[in-house]
């Protein structure tokens, strides 16, 4: 069984965020069962990228009116239908909606939302930018959670 | 009446319609994303750099921005392409036409006709459906990788060929699954043609690329259904552009009489019928009775022989096509002018490059198909505004929405979500 941890964003401004997370995680390394990958166009292309995965954390960027940098866990049943920050028509909450119908999703799912300041410009805000680390450890804790929960129970 | 956007569109629109006692006095489709100014960027820009660039217009069909970039560069610097390459190229194109046909098809147009508001309400209603077209779908987004390097904004070719080769043993495996897929691609235009679609065959003119061995996607002569036969040189001969102030894209009429045109899959597929493959040519035939006459109400049966052609050429070019050792022609670069038109998924894309000695480029223009299509998307409306007009407010938008998907307008590449805005004034 392995895990896939997907970078969600496009180049503009902080939308970059997951991206970036992504690029982090693949220099530092990830355990071995551990797999990684980015999504640029979140909407059917996500389904893609999910296809065959039995467990899998998103990264993206949120906006929810928090403040910028902010790193939280997203509960992906929460996500509401039209909150994508995608401009072609299928973002990642109806993507996930899409999957959850066609029981394409993973059993396993989780999504690390830093929320964001602006999709304009090139490259991150100071806030956002200051945000890669923690998601990247955020990332991690979700991971090792996920491996304790694969180890055989004791007895 | 105001309503708010229009949705499963690509970027942003509105329209709006004024009526005077009952009658339609003005209809605008605006388009207000804010200009993108990439043609001014672009120059003083290496011409090496064009096709990535240009890959950044859109995010759905950034494969037919760099044939019609490369070419226009490969034509100025007289460059010539190996004939596998060449065929290669074509794969590519195949590619991201079965990524976008089956977008469209599936997760923005099918569910308006089965008066669903998604496709996730669809995907509850006819789940095989939607897994087939994803499954058609991830074909389409594998060649675009193999082929681009990665499937969004891909990078893989260059001036002469592409900066790598696929190897010969994946592309004949690829081929068998492409081959394997044509029955879903039977079954899911059977599925098309069992939708009530709206029947409103219009006398419209049809503009699409033909090639005189196979069926147009990166090159041939654009040609019409009123008798045009041109080379891209001579696009500015037929067509004219010209600043609308409700819109940031540009609009696109015929220099002859100032109508508008139709181009895209519908008009490819009525102006090229002969050079289909078996299959969706046998497909083709068995609509036949459906397809009387050019209507944008079928233009999703289009949609879905192209699917079929796609990917029986793909798998043809996967099972024949043997990669060359170089992946690219060599190239210098000269001061010249040239055009190039390909076939993007939603209808012809037409290019002017100017170079200097050095290879800067001097000047591009770009004429996107939903700009072409634009005043006929009007014209349409127009026609059927008495129909929308006796409508309630929510149906008169719905049909709008439809009646623009249609053409499947992919409006942040014109430019540079849709509102709709109908004023009445007088009595109703």
């Amino acid at each position: 069984m392995s895990l896939r941890v997907i970078g969600l964003g496009s180049p503009h401004g902080d939308d970059a965020i997951g991206l970036a997370v992504a690029r982090r995680l693949a220099r530092e390394g990830l355990p071995p069962q551990v797999e990684l990958r980015t999504c640029e166009r979140p909407g059917v292309d996500l389904l893609d990228a999910l296809a065959g995965a039995g467990a899998a954390v998103l990264v993206d960027a949120v906006r929810s009116g928090s403040t910028p940098g902010r790193v939280e866990e997203i509960d992906p049943l929460a996500l509401r239908e039209g909150a994508g920050l995608s401009s072609h028509g299928l973002g990642v909450a109806e993507a996930l909606a899409l999957g959850r119908v066609l029981r394409r999703l993973p059993a396993w799912l989780r999504v690390v939302g830093i929320e964001i300041a602006t999709t304009r410009g090139d490259g991150l805000t100071p806030p956002v930018a200051a945000a890669v680390g923690p998601a990247c450890e955020r990332v991690r804790a979700l991971v090792a959670a996920w491996r304790s929960e694969q180890a055989p129970g004791p007895g | 009446m105001q309503v708010e956007s229009l949705a499963r569109v690509e970027g942003r629109g509105a329209l709006h319609l004024t009526v005077d006692d009952g009658r339609v006095t003005d209809l605008r489709l605006e388009i207000y994303e804010p200009p993108r100014f990439f043609e001014g960027f672009l120059r003083g820009r290496g011409a090496a750099e064009l096709s990535d660039l240009v890959a950044r217009i859109c995010g759905i069909c950034p494969v037919a921005y760099q044939m019609c970039a490369l070419q226009a560069v490969e034509r100025a610097f007289e460059v010539t392409l190996h004939p596998e390459l060449r065929a290669l190229r074509r794969l590519y194109a195949c590619g991201e036409w079965l990524e976008s046909h089956l977008l469209h098809l599936l997760f923005l147009a099918a569910p308006d006709y089965l008066g669903l508001d998604d496709a996730i309400a669809l995907a509850r209603v006819h789940p095989a459906e939607l897994e087939r077209g994803l499954r058609l779908r991830a074909l389409g987004h594998r060649l675009v990788e193999i082929l681009g390097g990665r499937s969004t904004h891909p990078v893989g070719t260059c001036i002469g060929g592409f900066t790598r080769l696929p190897r010969r043993r994946e592309l004949r495996e690829l081929a068998g699954e492409l081959a394997a897929a044509l029955p879903e691609a039977e079954a899911l235009l059977r599925f098309l043609a069992a939708l009530p679609l709206p029947r409103r065959p219009r006398e419209l003119e049809l503009v699409a690329l033909r090639h005189p061995g196979e069926y147009p996607m990166n090159e041939g002569r654009i040609v019409s259904s009123s008798g045009l036969d041109l080379d891209a040189a001579e696009f500015d001969a037929a067509f004219v552009e010209s600043q609308v102030r409700h819109s940031t894209a540009l609009h696109c009429r015929r220099r002859e009489g100032g109508g508008s045109y139709l181009v895209g899959p519908l008009a490819r597929v009525a102006l090229n019928a002969g050079h289909l493959p078996p299959g969706a040519a046998a497909a083709l035939a068995s609509l036949a009775p459906r397809l009387p006459a050019p209507d944008p109400g079928a233009s999703l049966l289009a949609r879905g022989i192209e699917v079929m052609a796609a990917l029986e050429e793909a798998r043809r070019i996967a099972a024949t096509v043997d990669p060359p050792a170089e992946p690219a022609a060599a190239w210098a670069p000269r001061a010249a002018a040239a055009h190039a038109a390909v076939e993007a998924p939603r209808g012809l894309l037409y290019m002017r490059v100017e170079t200097d000695a050095q290879g800067l480029l001097q000047q591009v223009r770009i004429v996107p198909p939903t700009s072409q299509n634009q005043a006929r998307i009007e014209d349409d409306l127009r026609e059927l505004a008495p129909e929308l007009l006796a409508l309630p407010a929510e149906a008169a938008q719905r049909a709008c929405e439809m009646a623009i998907r249609c053409y499947d307008p992919c409006i942040s590449c014109s430019s540079h979500f849709l509102r709709l805005t109908v004023e009445r004034r007088g009595a109703r």
